[in-house]
């Protein structure tokens, strides 16, 4: 699903910041992995490559096969929208919509009509057991119910893979583990989930952990996430 | 693309932001409100002022006697000049002078009845009503027969035809016999106006009294002239006519006084001249009104688009496509600017229609006792106001472009962690 062939990526400032140093890495579909990483280690602008948020500067991208190079913006938003669900930390939700309008946008930009899209959104919310939630703007809702409101805007076009820049940074533990449950159902379901985060407790959940450290992997840990106690606090 | 969904969008975006909405409408109707009310008022001080001349003809010239101020010829200084028949026997040889009216001043005590007042009788031609602007509002003026026939006709006005009226169960002097100095006239129609104080004015035949009075001495002659349409003509015959006048009775060509000499044509130029200064002045302040206009809603509209940089991002991350982010932006600003600026459109036209409607019944804008108004009918040219507003919405539009074409253009990772 995923192949990275020699990434890097330098931030051209006052000082250059080199901070991808040829990553190499493959992603099987239907895989659940974890980027694990200091703060700077690269991890998030990792992601933001994956989610063509952001360009590189050497090396090639396959995402589903295809070659994800200099590609115009209209091809990366078509990429974006058609195959990949983002899930931020900061939930970026777009506060003068109610969470049913949040969850219905990417459809907007697939063309669906109105009628389809509010039909559609109202289903994965009720999925993640918002429905009574629906007409209530980000700003009434608490951390876990944006986060989930999130992952059903991402879920809602049935996306290839989904990407989660640290799903749980603003949660608090119990949340977190509710949070990362759906998100193994999610995985469950036969979605590639790639997950950025610097927390053990959430890379623990995951099957594969990525180690990243100054803008190269340092290793790949596999991991059984069954062994894991639910019960246990995960941070 | 612009599909009922697209427009739903648009919509929504701006009832949720009602704040940001109405900031940039203000901007734009306070804008055009003001400019309309700046050029009406403007417009309704040149069509008051303009319109108390509007009745006169234009190619008139009245000469008045007065005293020179030179020696000359062994004539002291201070002679006063006096018009007589040689005058206008030149002014009639004259090509440029179509008709002269001469003006027969006497002054007298009319009486009706038991009433009486004193008024200044002119002897005039028909003409004189045209060149004077002389408004009938009762009756008629004095025609080619009452000259003719030499017959004994009045016109009085307007302040006399009340007085004459007054306590009394007649509702019309029309047809009735005036005497004045024990010489009766039929009164054959009102005048307005032109009356100072307490003196009434009143017009004959000019024939008529110059038969009963047999006068050579006027103190006013009017005349109208053909061929004359430029001021380079007018103050080339002006001087000419100075100077042979001078000729005829003996003064210095050079004499600033002597007789008057008045070029309604040159007047109104003069007056013209003046409004057009007065619109440039108005135009100066629209247009930097507008300019003051153009940057606020420039600025709220950068503004707008910087705020909804993270927004921007959020719809880049979720599949918008440059395009449709930029185009929805363009067109919520269209919108905004589109329906404020038609608001403040029609405010604007609709309170100066509404001064105009009070100050038409309550005669505010007219000086009555001069009977001269000096602000009528306040409106604007409505191509100026849709030019104007026109260019507040382009300007509007164009400024919301830039920032938000940077903002699309901009990687989504980084508009979304724009503070």
């Amino acid at each position: 699903m995923i192949k990275l062939e020699n990434i890097n990526k330098t931030y051209f400032g006052a000082q250059p910041l080199h901070v991808l140093k040829g990553i190499n890495l493959e992603v099987a579909e239907g895989e659940l992995v974890s980027i694990m990483g200091a703060s700077g280690s690269g991890k998030s602008t990792l992601l933001n490559i994956l989610g063509i948020l952001d360009n590189y500067d050497e090396g090639d991208y396959y995402l589903a096969g295809k070659l994800v190079k200099n590609l115009s913006e209209n091809q990366a938003a078509e990429f974006r929208n058609k195959l990949i669900g983002f899930i931020f930390q900061s939930f970026n939700l777009i506060p003068f919509k109610t969470a049913l309008e949040n969850v219905a946008l990417p459809l907007f930009y697939q063309g669906v009509n109105r009628k389809k899209r509010i039909m559609m959104a109202m289903e994965y919310l009720e999925r993640f057991g918002l429905k009574d939630w629906a007409e209530h703007y980000p700003n009434e809702l608490s951390g876990g119910q944006k986060q989930r409101v999130s992952i059903a805007r991402a879920l809602v076009t049935s996306p290839k893979i989904i990407l989660a820049d640290e799903p749980t940074g603003a949660l608090d533990s119990k949340t977190s583990a509710e949070v990362m449950q759906i998100l193994r159902e999610v995985n469950a379901s036969g979605i590639t989930m790639v997950i950025v985060t610097h927390e053990r407790g959430i890379a623990n959940l995951t099957k594969k952990i990525v180690h990243l450290k100054d803008g190269v992997i340092e290793s790949i840990e596999e991991n059984d996430p069954d062994k894991m106690d639910f019960t246990k606090e995960i941070k | 693309m612009f599909n009922k969904d697209f427009w739903s969008e648009i919509f929504m975006a701006l009832r949720r932001n009602k704040l940001r909405t109405i900031l940039t409408g203000f901007a734009i109707s306070w804008g055009i409100f003001m400019l309309i009310i700046l050029l009406s008022a403007g417009n309704g001080l040149k069509n008051g002022v303009t319109g108390n001349f509007a009745d006169r003809i234009k190619n008139t010239y009245t000469i008045w006697s007065s005293s020179t101020e030179l020696p000359y010829k062994g004539h002291k200084a201070g002679r006063f000049i006096i018009l007589n028949n040689k005058d206008i026997q030149f002014l009639e040889s004259l090509y440029e002078v179509e008709e002269v009216s001469p003006v027969l001043s006497k002054g007298g005590t009319l009486i009706f009845g038991e009433k009486s007042r004193s008024v200044s009788l002119e002897g005039v031609k028909p003409i004189y009503k045209n060149i004077q602007g002389i408004k009938i509002i009762e009756g008629r003026f004095i025609n080619e027969n009452d000259m003719k026939n030499k017959l004994k006709v009045i016109v009085i006005d307007k302040n006399t035809n009340e007085e004459l009226l007054r306590t009394t169960e007649e509702t019309s002097m029309i047809g009735k016999t005036v005497y004045i100095n024990d010489l009766g006239f039929k009164v054959i129609g009102v005048s307005k106006g032109m009356a100072f104080g307490e003196m009434g004015q009143c017009y004959a035949p000019y024939t008529t009294l110059q038969t009963i009075y047999n006068v050579n001495e006027y103190y006013q002659l009017t005349f109208t002239t053909k061929g004359l349409n430029t001021k380079e003509d007018n103050e080339t015959f002006k001087t000419e006519l100075k100077r042979k006048i001078a000729a005829i009775h003996d003064f210095s060509p050079e004499d600033q006084r002597g007789v008057w000499i008045d070029s309604e044509m040159i007047n109104s130029l003069e007056t013209m001249k003046i409004f057009n200064t007065i619109n440039i002045f108005i135009w100066i302040i629209g247009i930097a009104m507008l300019i003051s206009g153009v940057v606020g809603v420039s600025n709220i509209m950068r503004i707008t688009v910087k705020e909804r940089t993270n927004e921007i991002g959020i719809r880049k991350a979720l599949g918008a496509k440059p395009r449709s982010i930029l185009l929805s932006i363009v067109m919520e600003s269209l919108v905004i600017t589109t329906i404020f600026g038609y608001i403040g459109m029609i405010s604007g036209v609709g309170v100066m229609e509404i001064v105009n409607i009070i100050m038409g019944s309550s005669g505010a804008g007219v000086n009555t006792e001069m009977e001269m108004s000096v602000f009528v009918n306040p409106t604007v040219d409505i191509n100026i106001v849709v030019m104007a507003t026109l260019v507040l919405i382009i300007s509007g539009v164009a400024a919301g472009f830039a920032p938000a074409w940077n903002s699309v253009k901009v990687k989504p990772i980084e508009a979304m962690n724009y503070r």
